[in-house]
């Protein structure tokens, strides 16, 4: 697959071409842990994909004006399949000078704001579709939030992929001024497509100094065969704060390494995740904690429940690095089980390699607690209500700390539509244990 | 309108903890269920309720003439049992009043409208005086073991059941939460509520005064009479219950 025709940064190309080369040198990988865990992508047929082109249009595809639903936004980037095909930027944000566009146009338009910043914390060499992502990217996003301004309404980019045999590389590079304070929604969404899909994905954000960045990643691939691949850094500089909260809702097989960097002296984030899995989808998930700086703090909690003949494995890891004392980090995990085939595990992980550090983790994998659905049926609610309840309870924690009224309902809204799609064998599993 | 218990035996996994147990509540009456640690006062009320762990081998639970020994908990409700436990279940993610909405709506055909059901609500908590802010509290999570009892009241006078068992709602109590269970027991009391007032300690009922006393020694009723059963008690102990009780068996 060549690169976009439009990119004539020669900086760009011989990126690109490096990647290329790295591509073609990676084989496609299996990805094992100890234990049962292996994730492998032997029935993905990566050949038979291709990178497809659509035209740019007014109206936003369906699945995306579904989730967007009536909230109010600064800005969009929607791209579907290899294509940009809407983007909106109110006149608020471009007064402030605001920058938000696909990363083809930022690259000839602001070439030196893109050439600093593009993939500062990513690499070609972390695997194949890391390799790929970079070498392959068309459209892509771009969001420049300049120092001191401070925005209200959200900065929104969109992947979508609505039809079968797609191959999709997706790029987002974000970079918030010192002391700006904005948010921003990444959306992954996918149509009941038949046949395969693939999205191999990078995202990169970079919070400047004294800045404070809502971020929140919405993945619902839907019940097709999509296959995503990718990996989100953000790197948080000296005393900004980054509240970060992915959401995955579905995807046959996603495989996604999250990282968070506190970067500096005073770097503060919290980090916060939700998963839903169900029928044959397989979800390997992969985050990082890692404390460059001294000083700096974090707070990760990530909680999942599985359904259906689903997998899900989550591994958190805890990063201190030497000379990074008086940081602070706690790391917790949460995973439940809603049927007698769903598999996962749920795993903390700690390397410290300095003093003068408080470093925790906890994680639980369990089920639905039978004394918890007793006190509830004991009010008169019933069983198959108290476990709705119970489910939809625990993931709140975490619904709430998206702060966006929205989005918040949106999660909501697919997690009970979740429940329902699986209640009959989360009632026979729940049952049979009773 | 009446909860009897007809010769029942329970087991949890293998064990018999309840020998047998013969108890009957009639609506507008007030009993008292003493024992000691382990005597088998908290299975039984469990067992009354429908917990799944616990396994009656023997005997019946009959609730207003309809057996309900093998009823599912929500159905016992439904009909008009209420257990306030001893040591309630945190429900994270959902608020006091979410619950009670839903435990309210529970047993209607239509759901309640939410302005009538915020009202009801505003009503029992002014009631019982407790803090408005605590409804919006998740239920039970980080309560103090005062605001669980609390909780467990307001549930009561929410639910407004024929039945209530209260299981040692009054152990772990400083004076002034005892008095705001105490007092809410004694308001919901009445012609339309029966209850089993389960106990360790006879402090409770110098505030709610039984109408009936049981005392209960591993896993039998062994001594039943009016009010003045909890001060024989207060005065000689469980001990010297035993201890008569023991001698009936030798003499026999």
């Amino acid at each position: 697959m060549p690169p976009s025709a439009t990119t004539t940064t020669a900086w760009l190309d011989d990126r690109r071409a490096e990647a290329l080369a790295a591509y073609e040198a990676a084989p496609v990988p299996t990805w094992r842990r100890s234990g049962f865990w292996t994730t492998s992508l032997r029935k993905l047929a990566l050949d038979a994909l291709e990178t497809r082109r659509y035209e740019p249009s007014d109206e936003l595809p369906a699945v995306l004006a579904d989730a967007l639903g009536d909230d109010e936004y600064g800005a969009l980037v929607v791209q579907r399949g290899a294509s940009t095909v809407h983007v909106e930027v109110s006149p608020e944000l471009a007064e402030h000078g605001v920058i938000v566009s696909s990363l083809e146009r930022a690259a000839q338009e602001h070439p030196e704001l893109v050439q600093e910043a593009y993939m500062r914390r990513l690499s070609h060499a972390e695997g194949k579709f890391a390799a790929a992502a970079a070498a392959f990217w068309t459209g892509g996003a771009f969001v420049h939030v300049p120092k001191d301004v401070r925005l209200d309404k959200p900065i929104q980019t969109a992947y979508v992929i609505d039809e079968g045999g797609v191959a999709q590389y997706a790029h987002t590079l974000a970079v918030v001024g010192e002391h700006a304070e904005c948010s921003i929604r990444e959306y992954c969404l996918g149509t009941p497509i038949e046949g395969q899909a693939l999205h191999a994905g990078a995202f990169e954000l970079y919070a400047g100094a004294g800045s404070n960045v809502k971020l929140a990643h919405f993945h619902d691939w839907g019940p097709g065969e999509v296959y995503d691949i990718s990996t989100k850094r953000v790197e948080v500089a000296r005393d900004a704060h980054v509240g970060w909260v992915p959401v995955h809702l579905g995807g046959r097989l996603i495989k996604q390494q999250l990282d968070l960097i506190t970067a500096e002296p005073g770097s503060d984030m919290r980090h916060t995740g939700l998963y839903f899995t169900e029928g044959d989808e397989h979800l390997d998930l992969f985050t990082t904690d890692k404390h460059e700086a001294g000083h700096t703090t974090g707070d990760t909690v990530w909680k999942g429940a599985l359904t259906g003949d689903s997998r899900a494995s989550y591994e958190g890891l805890i990063h201190i690095v030497p000379n990074a004392q008086e940081s602070h980090t706690y790391l917790q995990t949460h995973q439940m089980l809603l049927s007698q085939k769903a598999k996962g595990d749920a795993i903390p992980s700690l390397i410290v390699e300095t003093d003068s550090v408080s470093a925790s983790h906890g994680g639980t994998v369990g089920e639905l607690d039978e004394e918890q659905i007793f006190y509830m049926t004991s009010r008169g609610i019933p069983r198959s209500e108290a476990v709705r309840v119970l489910v939809e309870g625990y993931f709140e924690e975490v619904v709430q700390r998206l702060e966006d009224p929205g989005l918040e309902a949106l999660v909501r809204q697919r997690i009970a539509q979740k429940l329902l799609a699986a209640q009959d064998q989360v009632n026979e599993f729940i049952g049979e244990r009773a | 309108m009446s909860l009897e218990i007809q010769n029942l035996h329970v087991r949890i996994e293998e064990r018999e903890i309840l020998h047998g147990v013969d108890l009957k509540v009639e609506k507008g009456q007030t009993h008292a269920l003493m024992g000691p640690n382990g005597s088998g006062k908290s299975t039984l009320a469990n067992t009354i309720m429908g917990n799944p762990n616990y396994e009656v081998t023997e005997g019946r639970i009959v609730f207003n003439g309809e057996d309900m020994t093998e009823a599912d908990p929500e159905d016992r409700a439904q009909a008009g049992l209420f257990l306030a436990f001893q040591y309630p279940a945190t429900v994270p993610g959902v608020s006091v009043a979410n619950f009670l909405r839903l435990a309210v709506n529970s047993r209607r055909e239509q759901p309640m409208k939410v302005k009538d059901f915020g009202k009801m609500l505003r009503e029992q908590v002014d009631l019982l005086k407790i803090d408005p802010s605590f409804v919006s509290r998740y239920l039970n999570e980080g309560f103090s073991g005062g605001e669980k009892k609390r909780a467990e009241i307001l549930q009561l006078a929410m639910l407004k059941p024929q039945i209530a068992v209260l299981d040692e709602t009054d152990s772990g109590l400083d004076i002034d939460a005892l008095r705001v269970v105490s007092d809410g027991v004694n308001a919901l009391s009445g012609p339309d509520m029966g209850s089993l007032i389960i106990t360790h300690y006879t402090r409770i009922l110098n505030y709610v005064r039984p109408d009936f006393v049981h005392i209960m020694l591993d896993g039998r009723v062994v001594r039943e009479g009016g009010a003045e059963l909890a001060d024989e008690l207060e005065d000689k102990g469980y001990d010297f219950v035993r201890a008569e009780v023991e001698a009936a068996a030798h003499a026999s």
